[in-house]
């Protein structure tokens, strides 16, 4: 990890400051009052199921779509009135957009070109920032004779080379296969880390939110519904939508009651302990992880019930669990061991704490 | 790989054949000696080839075609880049009859522009001139280069510009960097088909000609009304020729897979 930047200390500005920013078309919201601080060198990623209106954000920070209101302040400059090619941001497109009639040293050099910058300094920064990605023996093939992940390179070797203030990810792995993917997130965290530039990633893949940043900012119709570390938006998602979007979980709908100190989980008619919470009794939606539900023997079993169905992932067994609350999923890390069978009764166990308790009837 | 079947085979025979068969024959007739259109020729001769050089007004008249096809081709792919860039990617009022504006040459009868034009060119006393046919014939070709510049301009990823633009570039740098090279299939195929409907348009172009400004077409039309010597055969045989010629040489230096079916950039 690197060095945690020191965050909102005092009252000084944050490095990116986006105020109040609202895009509206037409009768149509896109954004609306969205407020968001990046400190100098932190990777955050804008998370949301697609038309929650993070791209547009993202279009409005590069500056190829104007805001309705608020303003974009980046490092005590006023954005709103510079045009987007004089921003000096760095962009990473989800089609990666590479020059197709340009060699990868023209395509990376293209910015460089633009400042102007003197021809033999320009083949050395071109050549660093090959090397930055691993790509310094591929400077003059054409983008078309290179695979999906090399071209992804391409594309964050010219957005780096100009020394961006700012770089902009927008869904820059979803067109990459899973085990690439997978690849590229780490080889990603180390450029950025690398080049020490502040980032901001656009994504809808919660894992690739969760592997990049420090900090993940969750969207949801156009406005920012959560914004924290990706353990923290995980472990307490602010509402329902959240808990289900990232990650698997089990949503149930369900009554708190309260018996002294004591919580009580009510759902159809069976009582269970309930973890501590803040919420008045009254209906609310509980939230339980796939991962928290250990099996275990039927003396210490919190609820039993039967394998309906069962996935086999490699690395854990999944199962569906007829249970007198419902269905739930149970995920079980693979130790070697046949899975359960379907229509076998398993016998469930979870601490009372790995329930997490929300507010009912948030849109989702 | 999968094969043509015997019947696939005759069928593509016969349809080259049938495409093929009307060159054929006007070849054929060109190398007759006889002072009449023959076919097949009884003998193999020159004498209509000779009889070109004896005719400069042909030739006269194949420089004039030659130099309108130029120049009416050129002036409507620099009419037709912009219109096509506006109409295929921005959405503004008034787009869709921009669109039709410029396809419309296309829907009304040659004749009736013609005629049109022969009144409209009268106007401003330019009928005859050269000047006058090359602005008649840009406005016949427009629609064909604005309908390849606008297949190859909805092609084009957006955000390859805005990658561009991020990275410093201006609106014409943009262009001239990046769009045109990525278009320049639609615009040299557009160019290409314009020179080709220019060079043999005929049916405007007798209602606007002059003496001085005769094209090919209307010269060889005009021959065809008085004589019918092989004379008009070789003169064809010779444009078939120097037709080749030319696309070879494109296929050579661009390929004409993709100049007329377009294709991914170099």
């Amino acid at each position: 990890m690197m060095d945690q930047p020191a965050f909102n200390h005092g009252q000084t500005m944050a490095f990116l400051e986006l105020q109040a920013l609202n895009k509206r078309y037409n009768a149509v919201v896109a954004v609306e009052d969205f407020n968001l601080s990046i400190q100098r060198g932190e990777f955050v990623s804008l998370l949301g199921p697609s038309g929650c209106g993070k791209t547009t954000t993202l279009q409005m920070i590069a500056g190829f779509t104007q805001p309705t209101s608020g303003s974009i302040m980046l490092n005590g400059r006023d954005l709103g009135a510079i045009p987007a090619r004089k921003r000096g941001l760095g962009i990473v497109f989800q089609t990666y957009a590479l020059f197709p009639h340009m060699t990868v040293e023209q395509n990376v050099g293209f910015g460089l070109e633009m400042r102007n910058v003197p021809s033999h300094e320009r083949r050395r920064r071109v050549s660093d920032a090959l090397d930055l990605v691993h790509l310094s023996h591929l400077g003059d093939r054409f983008p078309r004779h290179m695979s999906g992940g090399q071209r992804q390179r391409v594309a964050l070797a010219r957005a780096l080379v100009i020394e961006p203030e700012l770089l902009l990810l927008d869904e820059p792995l979803s067109n990459l296969d899973a085990k690439l993917r997978e690849e590229m997130q780490l080889e990603l965290r180390r450029i950025q880390q690398e080049a020490g530039v502040t980032t901001l990633l656009v994504t809808h893949d919660q894992s690739e939110a969760m592997a990049l940043s420090d900090r993940v900012a969750v969207m949801q119709s156009g406005r920012l519904i959560q914004e924290d570390s990706p353990f923290d938006v995980y472990e307490k998602p602010a509402t329902s939508f959240i808990s289900t979007f990232l990650g698997k979980t089990n949503s149930l709908p369900a009554l708190l009651e309260r018996a002294g100190k004591r919580t009580q989980i009510v759902i159809d008619d069976v009582r269970l302990a309930g973890p501590q919470t803040v919420l008045a009794n009254g209906p609310v939606e509980l939230s339980l992880r796939p991962e928290r539900i250990e099996l275990t023997d039927i003396d210490k079993a919190t609820l039993s019930g039967d394998v309906i169905e069962r996935v086999f992932l490699g690395d854990h067994w999944l199962f569906r669990v007829e249970t007198p609350i419902g269905k739930l999923l149970v995920m079980q890390r693979n130790l070697g061991r046949r899975g359960a069978e379907i229509g076998e009764r398993l016998h469930l166990f979870w601490e009372p704490e790995a329930m997490r308790l929300l507010p009912r009837g948030d849109v989702s | 790989m999968n094969r043509n079947g015997l019947f696939a085979l005759c069928f593509n025979a016969l349809f080259a054949l049938f495409m093929m068969g009307p060159l054929i024959v006007v070849i054929g007739v060109s190398f007759t000696p006889t002072g009449y259109l023959e076919f097949p020729p009884s003998a193999i001769s020159f004498r209509w080839f000779r009889a070109i050089l004896d005719n400069p007004d042909f030739i006269d008249a194949a420089w004039i075609s030659l130099e309108l096809g130029l120049a009416s081709a050129s002036l409507s792919t620099v009419l037709a880049v912009p219109a096509a860039l506006a109409i295929g990617r921005e959405r503004f009022r008034g787009r869709d009859a921009l669109q039709a504006l410029f396809l419309s040459p296309l829907t009304v009868p040659t004749v009736v522009l013609g005629v049109a034009f022969l009144r409209f060119l009268s106007l401003f006393d330019i009928n005859g001139t050269f000047v006058g046919l090359v602005l008649c014939h840009a406005v016949i070709v427009t629609p064909f280069v604005l309908r390849l510049v606008l297949a190859s301009v909805t092609g084009v990823d957006r955000s390859i510009e805005m990658a561009a633009t991020s990275l410093g570039a201006s609106h014409w740098t943009v262009f001239r960097r990046v769009t045109l090279p990525l278009i320049l299939p639609g615009v040299v195929g557009g160019w290409v088909l314009a020179f080709i409907t220019s060079f043999d348009e005929l049916t405007v172009t007798v209602f606007i000609v002059n003496p001085s400004t005769t094209t090919l077409p209307v010269r060889l039309f005009s021959h065809i009304t008085q004589t019918t010597d092989p004379l008009v055969a070789s003169i064809s045989t010779m444009v078939i020729l120097l037709t080749v010629l030319l696309m070879l040489a494109v296929n050579r230096l661009y390929g004409l897979d993709r100049l007329l079916i377009g294709g991914e950039a170099r």
